[in-house]
């Protein structure tokens, strides 16, 4: 067998093994090497081999026992993984927001001893907290269940149209109705290791947008300055909530490209060219927006400092002086401006550059 | 004329399709690696495609009536596929429906025959 032949036997291989759950992958391949030699040895071209075996898709389908999956085994390993670490991390901050609340009522209580403001507080957290996290980690559930539900049903599209590249007989093809035939040419070369995008990183990314998103919606007060005056709590904060409004929907629809984004990643998987361009489109759409929100909407606090002084009274320390003086929103906004803008770019220069360099899609054009 | 031949190649298909445990578990007594049992079902008679015998064998010797054996001794690893004691005990009691099935369908394509 010659290297030609090798390297297509693997890419055939390569295309049905990565349909298969995890655990039966590695025996199948060996399989499938073995069988392909074999009927190599008879045939004596690749070429016919893999037509007579047909297109791996099929093949896939006949061992995954004909069942059709909401979330297929390409992606249910994922999926759990995923749906752990997203519950986890929605139940902690969940169930700390509501026994804060409780201690705060408890504190209120306090005149009547500290045993009640205990009590109070320990049922006022766990009897809020707990139905609070059973009802969020169920939308959560069902949301998350859904968006891998979508992501399988793309990928099946993605990959159709990955193989109907167009040319002159697909459009004789389309006009006899008739279904273009698979041939051993469909075969994408199996992807460099360093064009593969860490699941891990994409997931964690998109873990991390959506608690931000969540934050900044239920919870905004979430980013205050927190303070015990006497036995009252309160909290001063740190963005303009007067006009949360109008701020919040821009904020979150920047967080939501970066998820398109991230979740886009996390599909492809590789190094490509759509990628590369979703990554530049929605960098430079995050930049514009970081700047809207940052630079032209009232986004701090005005009264943050203010009200930081009034607070702290006579309780407050040399560092903290310092940084209510030095405080100034417009600084703090160049500088977030100039963080996010050199974050992105960082980014989006890696995505370029590895796409270039080991992406698929590209180097098979060079080919 | 296209149409009838589709549909004629689906209900063949269905048709072998229901003897193809018979057939892969009547050539199982010794043990036989995969490309060689779609050969010797092919000079049989019975062809059968290597995209639905590799996963039928999987499953077979997931369902107790195969068991499978690496053989790394010769030019490449092998496996092996052979009949197990309850793969025999059912090969049998399916083999002798089939002789049921078979004398009954005679004589029902006879009568329309006669």
């Amino acid at each position: 067998m010659n290297p030609k032949d090798q390297e297509l036997m693997e890419r055939y291989i390569y295309q049905v093994v990565r349909r298969l759950p995890k655990k039966q992958r590695h025996e199948v391949n060996l399989e499938l090497q073995e069988l392909i030699s074999d009927m190599w040895e008879t045939e004596q071209s690749m070429e016919t081999v893999l037509t007579k075996l047909g297109d791996p898709r099929e093949f896939a389908k006949q061992y995954q026992d004909d069942k059709h999956y909401l979330i297929g085994p390409e992606y249910f390993d994922t999926y759990l993984w995923f749906l752990k670490i997203v519950l986890l991390c929605a139940a902690v901050p969940i169930l700390a927001v509501s026994v804060a609340e409780g201690i705060q009522e408890g504190m209120g209580l306090a005149d009547s001893g500290i045993v009640q403001a205990v009590v109070t507080s320990a049922i006022y957290g766990i009897g809020k907290g707990i139905p609070n996290v059973i009802v969020s980690c169920i939308g959560i559930f069902g949301g998350i269940t859904l968006m891998f539900a979508i992501m399988e049903r793309n990928k099946v599209k993605f990959d159709l149209e990955k193989e109907t590249e167009w040319n002159v007989r697909n459009l004789e093809d389309s006009r006899t109705g008739k279904k273009k035939i698979w041939t051993p040419n469909f075969l994408a070369p199996v992807p460099d290791k360093r064009a593969i995008i860490s699941r891990g990183d994409s997931i964690l990314g998109i873990v991390f947008i959506v608690i931000f998103c969540i934050l900044l919606i239920f919870a905004p007060n979430f980013f205050s300055a927190i303070f015990k005056n006497g036995e009252k709590i309160s909290t001063i904060p740190v963005f303009n909530l007067e006009q949360w409004h109008i701020i919040l929907p821009v904020f979150i629809l920047s967080l939501v490209i970066g998820l398109g984004d991230e979740i886009f990643r996390l599909i492809a998987g590789q190094y490509c060219k759509p990628v590369m361009i979703s990554n530049i489109v929605c960098g430079a759409l995050q930049i514009v927006l970081s700047f809207v929100v940052l630079k032209v909407f009232p986004f701090w606090n005005p009264n943050f400092t203010a009200e930081l002084k009034l607070q702290a009274g006579e309780q407050i320390s040399s560092s903290a002086t310092f940084f209510i003086e030095k405080w100034n929103g417009d600084l703090a906004s160049n500088l977030l401006f100039v963080f996010i803008t050199v974050l992105t770019i960082v980014e989006i220069a890696t995505t370029v550059y590895k796409t270039l360099r080991y992406g698929t899609d590209i180097k098979a054009n060079k080919a | 004329m296209g149409e009838e031949k589709d549909l004629l190649d689906s209900l063949l298909m269905e048709l072998r399709r229901g003897t193809l445990v018979l057939s892969v578990l009547s050539q199982m007594k010794e043990k036989k690696y995969g490309y060689s049992l779609v050969q010797s079902l092919e000079e049989k008679g019975i062809p059968i495609d290597p995209n639905t015998l590799y996963p039928l064998l999987r499953r077979l010797e997931k369902q107790g009536l195969l068991e499978s054996t690496w053989e790394t001794g010769g030019s490449k690893p092998r496996k092996y596929y052979q009949r197990t004691a309850y793969g025999d005990e059912i090969y049998q009691k399916l083999k002798h429906q089939w002789e049921e099935m078979a004398a009954g369908m005679n004589t029902l394509l006879k009568e329309d025959e006669a």
